[in-house]
């Protein structure tokens, strides 16, 4: 079994001031050439509450679905379903908790999983391959393309 | 903020994705992936090649055909990639977090 990407960093803020920077401003921050359309002009959205859309729209008008908010508890946990320019099939799990460990300072704790959610029983090589190839195909894709522009 | 340069427009070379799809039913010889691609041979060996290099694809004799096969170590690659990405995006959340002004309700 694929053991979950766990990251984690501290921020010098509130945790409310974190969660609403993740979530209402993830357009000022999340990187624009990790986007499907690669245009610096798409626009990202989190809409607020479980079930809220996480979407780009191209400035011309095209939207293209990220994922899905599976947990909204601010300020201290957030959690959504990442498509990674897959369908929703194939959508990985983000977790992100955010702790309070000082008044100005948050601990942010990133968990992404995927390969179980798709492949329940698929615990051989074969079969994470495929999970992680139908997920993470296309963001991959733009890495290789850039090795050999 | 700076536009990235060849961002995700570069994303798509459909032929390439679509041979790494056919081998994740399995290795394959090229004349194979090329009988089912609307590409030239040579245009699939060029893919394959940039594959291979990327460690993306590995390729081993049988008899007198090469067949190639999605590697295994293809998923680490991809972990470092998406680390890498979270590491560059939680950067300017951080950067973003701390020079704006806080959030009163909180």
């Amino acid at each position: 079994m694929s053991e979950p990407l766990v990251l984690s960093f501290d921020v010098e803020c509130s945790a409310a001031h974190a969660f609403t920077t993740w979530t209402a401003r993830i357009d000022a921050w999340w990187p624009s050439d990790h986007t499907v359309s690669g245009d610096s002009a798409a626009q990202i959205v989190l809409e607020p509450g479980i079930g809220g859309r996480i979407f780009e729209r191209a400035p011309d008008g095209r939207e293209h679905e990220w994922g899905q908010v599976v947990r909204w508890d601010p300020p201290t946990d957030l959690a959504y379903l990442w498509h990674l320019g897959g369908t929703s099939e194939s959508a990985t799990h983000v977790a992100i908790h955010f702790l309070a460990v000082g008044a100005q300072t948050t601990r942010v704790e990133i968990e992404h999983t995927g390969w179980e959610r798709l492949r329940p029983d698929g615990d051989t090589w074969r079969d994470r391959n495929q999970a992680g190839w139908a997920t993470l195909l296309p963001h991959f894709q733009t890495s290789i393309e850039k090795e050999n522009a | 903020m700076s536009a990235a340069p060849d961002p995700f427009g570069a994303l798509g070379d459909p032929n390439r994705r679509a041979i790494l799809r056919l081998l994740r039913d399995g290795g394959r010889p090229v004349q194979a992936i090329a009988t089912a691609l609307p590409i030239s041979r040579p245009a699939v060996s060029r893919h394959l090649r940039v594959l291979k290099t990327a460690g993306l694809v590995s390729e081993r004799a049988e008899g007198t055909r090469r067949v190639y096969e999605l590697r295994e170590q293809g998923l680490d690659a991809v972990r470092d990639y998406l680390v890498g990405v979270w590491g560059e995006a939680t950067t300017r959340f951080r950067l973003l977090a701390e020079n704006t002004p806080a959030d009163r309700k909180g």
